[in-house]
């Protein structure tokens, strides 16, 4: 039996998107079975970044209203046949769906997958409250900003009503020489003002960018620093003990060189 | 048993403060009525003309609302020289009662007060957790923090001056104490400081000449209180 994590934030372009492609293709890449919901209805973007647009048939609007079967409407990934997509309708809105429905298709997803993510919108309106209603645990993605972090204080209260238990934190985008100069919040800042359990944080990549350009989760590339963030995140999920990456930046050799001499680096 | 001609139904008493006018609680309300406008008429030395004066109701274990207040307010009103100061009366209804003890009472939570949720209590409200910015804590009473106050707090609600607001760390977006309001200061003022607003525990208060919001060691809080 699976398990549903919902993926939210309350604020928009924090990376939710980005977040949910990038733990499943690392779940992925540990063999689980896993199932992606795109709950975005009317500006589905989960597809776009993993790549899979161009072969959507289906969406949840229509294995909800009974068009298909749910298996129909999935799309196997092109990199792992463990990763499946459910995508969002583009010509609806969030009412199309209700709680009920979504609850619905996810128990009938759960005995196929070891964990189902699902993508919220931005916002605590409709589409938040059908994103919510399925899932068994929550994730919430914030950014070092004041406003991120105000709105994901906010979700983090609504989500204590919900049976999801306490949320887990994902910091996206952190940026170490702006917080250790004091000119963004750093990573204990945030930790301490909104009181969860922080699941892991991702530096500011723009490979990132790149990946999301080219229709490829970041989480394949071992080489960047915000793939292994997002590899320790599914390690965790799967119960293992990974100690934070520290999120200094490597130093070339002439910024050591200079450390040395006592020059400032 | 005393017997005889009927004991009077409104008395009339001179006190240090004022004037008394005892009312018997036995008798019905209309006789009442009947009495207080038969003695406003004859009894010209106290109602009639002549300097202000004020008076109390009392109404002894007769139970007044305020319908039956205002029938009285209305009889006085003929009496130019009488000003009603206070109603009193020995019973008060359940309702008032359950409010006073609401009142009196303290209300403890233990969460954590995140941004767009509000906790208002009657009385007073011991938080053990955060107050988020963006969250709000508001009481009849005093608001006492232990945690960090980085939201709103409102005391004194329903006017009470002399209410507190109490906090372990005290960094607040707004402070209000009954109408006087204090607004922290600007966000970038508070990096430049790179340092907590206060080094101690401390509370909020109105204080008195100038009528605004000021902060004091929570250890001197017996102090003002003591004041009050």
């Amino acid at each position: 039996m699976g398990e549903a994590i919902v993926i939210t934030s309350g604020k928009g372009g924090v990376g939710k998107t980005t977040t949910s492609a990038n733990i499943g293709t690392a779940l992925a890449l540990q063999g689980k079975h896993i199932c992606l919901i795109d709950t975005d209805i009317g500006l589905r973007n989960l597809d776009v970044v993993m790549g899979l647009e161009n072969r959507i048939i289906y969406d949840l609007v229509d294995a909800a209203e009974g068009r298909c079967r749910v298996q129909q409407a999935l799309i196997r990934d092109k990199r792992f046949d463990c990763l499946h997509l459910l995508p969002a309708a583009q010509t609806k809105d969030k009412s199309a769906l209700n709680p009920e429905q979504m609850k619905q298709i996810v128990e009938e997803l759960k005995p196929d997958y070891d964990y189902i993510i699902i993508d919220c919108p931005a916002g605590i309106e409709q589409g938040y409250k059908n994103a919510v209603s399925g899932a068994d645990q929550a994730v919430v993605v914030t950014t070092p900003d004041t406003s991120a972090v105000r709105d994901a204080d906010r979700i983090i209260g609504l989500l204590e009503q919900e049976q999801t238990g306490s949320p887990k934190l994902v910091i996206n985008r952190v940026r170490s020489h702006m917080s250790s100069r004091g000119e963004m919040l750093d990573v204990d800042d945030v930790v301490s003002t909104l009181a969860v359990d922080l699941l892991g944080m991702i530096v500011d990549d723009e490979e990132v960018i790149k990946a999301g350009h080219q229709g490829e989760p970041i989480a394949m590339n071992p080489k960047s620093r915000a793939s292994i963030g997002y590899r320790n995140i599914a390690r965790r999920i799967l119960g293992e003990s990974v100690p934070l990456m520290s999120i200094e930046e490597k130093k070339g050799f002439f910024s050591r060189l200079k450390g040395m001499l006592g020059l400032k680096a | 048993m005393k017997s005889g001609p009927p004991k009077n139904l409104v008395t009339i008493k001179g006190t240090k403060d004022g004037l008394t006018i005892m009312m018997d609680d036995r008798c019905s309300f209309d006789e009442l009525k009947t009495e207080l406008q038969e003695k406003i008429e004859k009894d010209k030395q106290v109602f009639g003309h002549g300097p202000e004066v004020e008076v109390t109701v009392d109404t002894g274990y007769r139970y007044v609302g305020t319908s039956e207040q205002e029938e009285i307010i209305s009889l006085l009103k003929e009496a130019e020289s009488i000003r009603i100061k206070e109603f009193r009366s020995e019973v008060i209804s359940r309702e008032e009662a359950e409010r006073l003890r609401e009142e009196e009472s303290l209300t403890s939570i233990t969460r954590i007060v995140r941004s767009g949720q509000v906790i208002s209590v009657r009385g007073d409200v011991l938080l053990l957790g955060d107050v988020n910015p963006g969250g709000a804590v508001e009481a009849t009473g005093n608001v006492y923090i232990l945690g960090t106050l980085k939201g709103t707090a409102r005391a004194g609600l329903e006017g009470n001056t002399g209410a507190v607001v109490c906090a372990s760390v005290m960094e607040p977006t707004q402070i209000s104490v009954s109408d006087v309001l204090f607004y922290a200061p600007d966000r970038y003022e508070k990096k430049q400081r790179q340092r907590p607003m206060f080094d101690e525990p401390v509370f909020a208060y109105i204080e008195a000449p100038d009528n605004q919001i000021s902060f004091e060691k929570t250890r001197l809080l017996t102090q003002f209180q003591n004041k009050l």
